[in-house]
């Protein structure tokens, strides 16, 4: 799957860059809009299937949200604090950490918007999270604490990462970590419009 | 930035609904997977292709990899340090989750 997201990129810079003229950018813009609308619409199949999402959170104690809350939280705040060291805006900044590792949404997101470089960067930044996690998480499980070990992960932490925390810490965490997976994929289509247009 | 955020909202509580009251069936569900993963490379493709048609963004690639890559440290760092402030809060089967 890697290797086929990265081949679709590859080609796509290729096709754009030696093959295509940029008065095609318009309807590129549409074609976006609509691939958007279909992933969305996916995702809420995905999230949808869940059915006992609510009864596990209800099982494990509401205070587990305090998880995906303080990941959300803690993504936005340090995207935030480093961006004006990196010539950035502040609001700029924060949607790259909104995107809590989910590439695809999140550079999309900004594309339809307009935002050409920042989604290539919001595109970079999460890749970079999405792979870096699936390497650190048993680190962090190690040296800092299990619970801590599902927060590289974010919006990951239901699919791709959800193996690797499940190994690296135990039961109780991989549900909590799910439950985070499912809210932070929940928050990302919400908060990355708001904090763009701060 | 509302109708946005309304039109992401609304289509994500549709497809929630679609999964919830099981109304996608037969071979489109089977497919489910194949179908999605053709849509985000698709759009993957289409991604690529607005990168690389703005000279600007390739001459810089290496610059927006390096700003990328610090980002990724920082909101990886402090979401690891919100868990920290928060992991003493959260209670499981009324035992700590040990360290």
């Amino acid at each position: 799957m890697s290797l086929s997201i990265l081949l679709a990129v590859l080609s796509g810079v290729g096709m754009g860059y030696f093959f295509l003229p940029i008065t095609i950018l318009p309807s590129l813009g549409v074609i976006i809009d609509i691939g958007l609308m279909v992933l969305l619409f996916f995702v809420g199949i995905d999230i949808g299937k869940q059915k006992g999402i609510f009864g596990v959170i209800k099982k494990v104690g509401f205070r587990a949200l305090l998880v995906p809350l303080a990941v959300t939280i803690g993504s936005i705040l340090g995207s935030i604090l480093v961006g004006p060291m990196l010539k950035m805006k502040i609001n700029e900044a924060g949607v790259i950490g909104a995107g809590l590792g989910w590439y695809s949404l999140s550079s999309t997101m900004l594309l339809a918007e307009g935002y050409v470089e920042l989604s290539a960067l919001a595109f970079l930044a999460n890749v970079f999270r999405e792979i870096s996690a699936l390497i650190i998480i048993p680190l962090v499980a190690k040296y800092f604490g299990e619970l801590e070990a599902i927060a590289p992960a974010g919006a990951t932490a239901m699919d791709t990462a959800l193996p690797v925390i499940s190994k690296a810490t135990g039961p109780q965490v991989s549900v909590i970590a799910f439950i985070t997976g499912v809210l932070c994929t929940i928050i990302v289509p919400i908060i990355l419009p708001i904090i763009l247009n701060l | 930035m509302l109708v946005t955020l309304i039109k992401y909202l609304g289509i994500l509580f549709i497809g929630g609904v679609f999964g919830y009251k099981g109304l996608i069936k037969g071979k489109i569900e089977a497919n489910l997977g194949n179908i999605q993963t053709i849509a985000l490379l698709f759009l993957l493709f289409i991604m690529g292709i607005t990168i690389g048609i703005n000279d600007e963004i390739i001459s810089n690639i290496f610059s927006i990899g390096l700003k990328a890559g610090i980002i990724t440290i920082f909101t990886m760092g402090f979401s690891i340090l919100g868990v920290r402030l928060v992991r003493k809060y959260v209670v499981l089967e009324d035992e700590e989750v040990e360290s």
